[in-house]
């Protein structure tokens, strides 16, 4: 298992569990993360799963997937260079321990 | 595994008057169900309807047997799957951002909300659906896609005669002869507006994707824009409509909606309890099973959103509005690749100015006669009518 901590915009952290493979959008959604909403299922199609990665973990998450870019424009909070689809990092042993940090809105 | 049961008595006429009771004995009962009047797998548990909706390679939405096609005189991206349904709609993504929406248009669109309440007046009791609902919706959608000169009546008749067409799954001509009157009529205005867009570039879909570096083809610009005629009326005008109808006949809620300011709240519990968009086809790609049946390759099933949203595995009391819900997961504006396009839009403009408007307005307006209101609709639904005391 792999450890993942949200951290709500308020400062709130959530600390949880996910399969390896699972996408941080679904490991939130599974163990009841607030402030992720995930609404496209992991098309790459809402933007609704907008976090920004840590600066540790930056690297460790990848560079943003193709198409990604353009779906984030349509995110609701400020976009900034950590900004990720949560949906589209998926875990891994690399990436125990890894914190992303959410934003005030999704919709 | 056995193929799912067939379900024999169940009408299209009786799903259109009151489907809810039938979909509640579906998930008791028969949760994946062939109807045979409508010759498709019914899928009513909301487990189900996302699973399909959340893989497009064994569940696709080019069906090319639906009247879509011949209604639009085009292959919409309504109708296709995989990169080039991200193309083109990407294409038109950006016009429906929050950012845009914040920045362009939210000082239009309330500017609007309000010339149309202004026509109303304090004591008269007035078919909110027919005064506010549609052509409210009507005239943010034309700034929206940048289709100005068009007038409401235009973009509701255009609207409705696309929706009738892509419904006429009897192919009789008729419907057929009103689309392409229809089209003709479309192809002519949108032509005009993207000369002027040219011109005078702005953040409205058409201008984008006229303007874009790399555009779409023509002959697609044209089609996205008719389908997000088709579906950008509708389903704000049934979406506002019904959460009206909710807030008036339950006092309780919508003092507290004002109190707390919850209209975003408001806005979600409405479009769960009575989806715009109540259910959507996918095409069985490979045999596959759907909650221990057997699907066969070439099946069409209908993902029955409007009953996923009350599912009681997910809602407690899901078949009454009640918007203090602690969580509202509901599937109004799909799922997967298909996810409704339009949901910003939705959110701000009916959650977030029209709600509020109306009833700052007309703090106290009142429906006096619930039962007044006639629901209609099986593949979209709301009020079509909703007569309210102004005060």
């Amino acid at each position: 298992m792999v450890k993942v901590t949200y951290v709500a915009f308020d400062g709130t952290e959530t600390t949880v569990e996910g399969e390896p493979g699972a996408s941080v959008m679904q490991t939130a959604l599974d163990n009841n993360v607030e402030g992720i909403v995930g609404e496209c299922g992991g098309s790459m199609m809402c933007a609704t799963c907008h976090c920004h990665v840590d600066d540790a973990w930056v690297e460790k998450a990848g560079p943003r997937n193709d198409g990604e870019d353009d779906m984030l424009e349509c995110a609701a909070s400020d976009v900034t260079p950590t900004s990720r689809l949560s949906c589209q990092i998926k875990l891994s042993e690399d990436l125990d321990g890894l914190r992303v940090l959410l934003p005030e809105e999704q919709v | 595994m056995p193929l799912a049961p067939i379900d024999k008595d169940v009408r299209l006429d009786q799903l259109t008057l009151d489907p809810y009771p039938i979909y509640r004995r579906m998930r008791a009962e028969t949760p994946v169900v062939r109807v045979e009047s409508a010759n498709r797998t019914f899928l009513t548990k909301a487990a189900d309807t996302k699973r399909v909706k959340d893989d497009p390679e064994l569940f696709s939405s080019d069906d090319p047997h639906t009247p879509m096609q011949r209604a639009f005189n085009a292959h919409t991206l309504m109708r296709k799957d995989g990169d080039e349904h991200r193309r083109e709609r990407m294409a038109m993504q950006k016009a429906y951002t929050p950012k845009i929406i914040k920045s362009n248009w939210a000082q239009v669109y309330r500017d609007i909300t309000a010339t149309y309440l202004d026509r109303l007046t304090k004591g008269e009791t007035v078919d909110l659906y027919k005064e506010i609902c549609g052509p409210v919706s009507a005239r943010i959608l034309i700034h929206v896609l940048g289709l100005e000169g068009a007038t409401d009546e235009q973009m509701m008749r255009w609207s409705q005669n696309l929706i009738d067409g892509a419904g006429n799954f009897g192919w009789d001509p008729e419907p057929f002869e009103v689309t392409d009157r229809a089209n003709a009529e479309m192809d002519a205005h949108i032509a005009s507006c993207a000369e002027r867009h040219r011109a005078e570039p702005n953040d409205s879909a058409l201008s984008l994707m006229v303007n874009a570096a790399d555009p779409i083809p023509w002959s697609q610009i044209v089609a996205n824009i008719k389908i997000a005629i088709g579906g950008g009326i509708n389903e704000p005008r049934d979406a506002m409509a019904t959460i009206a109808y909710g807030l008036l006949t339950n006092p309780d809620q919508l003092e507290e909606v004002r109190r707390q300011e919850a209209w975003g709240a408001a806005f979600e519990e409405g479009v769960r309890w009575v989806a715009p968009i109540q259910a959507s086809s996918r095409l069985v790609m490979e045999d596959t099973e759907i909650g221990g049946f057997d699907i066969p390759k070439g099946d069409v099933v209908m993902t029955i959103q409007a009953s996923a949203n009350r599912d009681e595995d997910l809602f407690e009391d899901g078949e009454n509005f009640q918007v203090f819900r602690p969580k509202n997961l509901h599937q109004a504006f799909g799922s997967g690749p298909h996810h409704c396009a339009g949901a910003n839009i939705a959110r701000r403009t009916v959650g977030e100015i029209m709600m509020p408007a109306l009833f700052e307005r007309f703090p106290n307006m009142k429906l006096p006669d619930p039962a007044a209101v006639m629901w209609r609709g099986f593949g979209f639904r709301g009020p079509i009518n909703l007569p309210v005391k102004l005060n």
